[in-house]
């Protein structure tokens, strides 16, 4: 099976939405400031629930935020 | 050797063992890329476990000076030391508990302190534990067989300190362990 890793655009789409702090998306979803920075730094992967609420936060699919890369 | 040696050597090997799954963590994990001059926000848990880390080791070393300054056997029949080292052994007990304890009264309430990650790294921390379990033991066998090689038997007070010792560091261990935890992901 190829190795894959997930990849995320939290960072860009808190830019997105009215430049949102770390801080604010983490009191949204229900987690720390320190998941946020981690998260968006890909150091770690979510649950299913928490990325559906960050989705959901974002008005966006999974699919939107999240993205699957497999590596060769 | 003296028992105090060996257990000076064990404290070495712990510690050099925490610093290697330090090191190995740091060479798995990218770094983080911070703004200049902002650095992670500790989380709760994080800082809950340094203070009781700070408060546990030196109420650990107070006990540990104490025995090592009358004598390992003549400190267990004066009542006085015995007792002042059984009140800083338990104080180091539940100071070196309560993380865990907070924690699980934080994730029983629902409050919101704890989040998914924070659930999973104290979920995984007591992996380290018997490890440490198993190097104190090391060491106590060591050194009481070194000590005590070729007379009829151990002291019975040796019982007390390998309980006390091994219920501590396992405590530690797991408190090291959620640090480590943090490092990681």
């Amino acid at each position: 099976m190829p190795r894959a890793t997930i990849r995320n655009h939290i960072r860009r789409l808190r830019f997105e939405a009215d430049e949102m702090t770390q801080q604010a998306l983490a009191d949204r979803v229900g987690c720390t400031r320190q998941t946020i920075i981690v998260l968006e730094q890909g150091r770690y992967v979510p649950s299913l629930a928490l990325a559906l609420r960050i989705a959901r936060t974002f008005g966006r699919t999974v699919e939107q935020v999240f993205e699957l890369v497999e590596e060769p | 050797m003296s028992v105090i040696l060996w257990t000076i050597i064990a404290v070495a090997l712990v510690a050099g063992a925490i610093a290697v799954a330090a090191y190995q963590t740091r060479s798995i994990v990218p770094p983080l890329d911070l703004p200049p001059g902002e650095t992670l926000p500790a989380t709760p848990v994080q800082r809950l476990v340094r203070w009781a880390l700070l408060v546990g080791l030196i109420l650990m070393t107070a006990a540990g000076v104490v025995i090592a300054a009358v004598g390992p056997i003549q400190y267990f029949d004066d009542d006085t030391v015995r007792l002042a080292v059984t009140a800083l052994l338990i104080a180091s007990l539940f100071v070196l508990a309560a993380p865990s304890l907070v924690a699980g009264i934080w994730a029983a309430r629902g409050a919101g302190v704890l989040d998914e990650r924070d659930r999973a790294i104290l979920a995984r921390a007591p992996a380290g534990q018997a490890g440490a379990i198993l190097v104190v033991l090391a060491v106590w066998m060591i050194a009481l067989q070194e000590t005590y090689r070729g007379e009829a038997g151990i002291p019975h007070v040796y019982l007390y300190l390998v309980f006390w010792s091994c219920l501590l560091v396992s405590l530690v261990a797991s408190n090291v362990g959620i640090l480590l935890g943090y490092r990681r992901s």
